[in-house]
């Protein structure tokens, strides 16, 4: 797989929303307060607003649905959905519930992100799929994003 | 696809000379890591006769039935039931998406529900040759896949728990998929 940087998401979640036990498992909402991005051929802020729906499994997997709205340094504004997957021994995932610092390759944390915008300067975002890295934060999450060629 | 650990390496080391010089390295995690990847299985699909929806609100809408088909990998091999299909979806921006549903069966019997999304374009000569059924080249088009699994096969268990890339190559009577899975 061949693939470039596309740009590294930090965004900031204040305490999430915890749902509890529905049908498909245990589901936790977090809200999106801001944040920022930056790569070779974009930057900018996360806007607030979006969030990720968080769903954990009964298999221990947890499943990210992510929906956040990117605005560039230009002013363009970009729609960004991911879906992805975390997982790892119990007692790291507790150590992340806890909102201590733990080493991301102690866990599996990957997603795909795809994008959407109107604006021309970013229309090769319609066009890719991507995949990213994330490192949990105690202040939200780091998203290390690479584009597939 | 199949040198990725050379090319992780190469990255690496690319990747860790550039971030030397801007102090900043996106494309790698927060500890300076690249993604990696490692072959998971070739999927082979044969598609039966394309139905033509026309336009519909969000694009020209084909549907792509498949007929069968076979996969194999160093963790897992077999065939495809026949059933199941790509809806494919041509964007007004000429990007084609692809929404794939089939059915795996391991050859020690398990089942495999393999879901797709995915995106198709290239160069208008490119598509057109695409079109009337030519073998293309994959170099020279943009054909990417996200694939997802679902089994209860608890030996193939690990498929519910990644993320996987595939490089897809059209052919006149199906498509290929090569798909890494994203460690």
């Amino acid at each position: 797989m061949t693939c470039r940087p596309l740009m590294r998401v930090e965004v900031v979640v204040p305490p999430p929303q915890k749902l509890g036990v529905v049908p498909q498992g245990t589901r936790v909402i977090a809200a999106i307060a801001g944040g920022t991005f930056e790569g070779p051929r974009l930057r900018g802020k996360v806007l607030p607003g979006g969030g990720d729906w968080t769903l954990l499994r009964p298999d221990g997997v947890l499943e990210l649905d992510l929906r956040i709205t990117l605005e560039t340094d230009d002013g363009a504004l970009i729609g960004m959905s991911s879906f992805g997957l975390r997982h790892g021994p119990a007692e790291v995932l507790a150590a992340l519930s806890r909102g201590e610092p733990v080493d991301p390759s102690e866990y599996y944390f990957r997603t795909a992100p795809r994008f959407e915008t109107s604006a021309p300067q970013y229309a090769f975002l319609n066009r890719v799929l991507a995949i990213a890295s994330g490192d949990r934060r105690a202040g939200g999450p780091i998203y290390s994003i690479e584009e597939i060629l | 696809m199949h040198d990725g650990r050379r090319r992780d390496v190469l990255k690496a080391v690319a990747v860790t000379a550039a971030s030397a010089l801007a102090g900043f390295a996106p494309g790698v995690d927060a500890e300076g890591r690249a993604i990696r990847s490692r072959p998971l299985m070739t999927v082979r699909i044969s598609a039966a006769t394309r139905q033509t929806f026309g336009p519909v609100p969000h694009g020209i809408r084909t549907f792509v039935p498949v007929s069968g088909g076979n996969f194999e990998g160093p963790r897992l091999r077999g065939r495809i039931v026949p059933g199941g299909g790509d809806w494919l979806l041509l964007r007004s921006d000429g990007v084609l998406e692809l929404d794939l549903r089939i059915i795996l069966e391991t050859d020690d019997h398990a089942l495999i529900y393999m879901t797709f999304q995915g995106l198709r374009h290239g160069s208008p000569d490119v598509i057109a040759a695409l079109g009337r059924g030519e073998v293309v080249d994959p170099a020279r088009y943009y054909f990417r896949t996200l694939p997802r699994f679902e089994t209860s096969a608890e030996r193939y268990a690990f498929l519910n728990r990644i993320i996987t890339v595939g490089s897809g190559e059209a052919r006149p009577d199906g498509a290929i998929h090569r798909i890494e899975e994203i460690l």
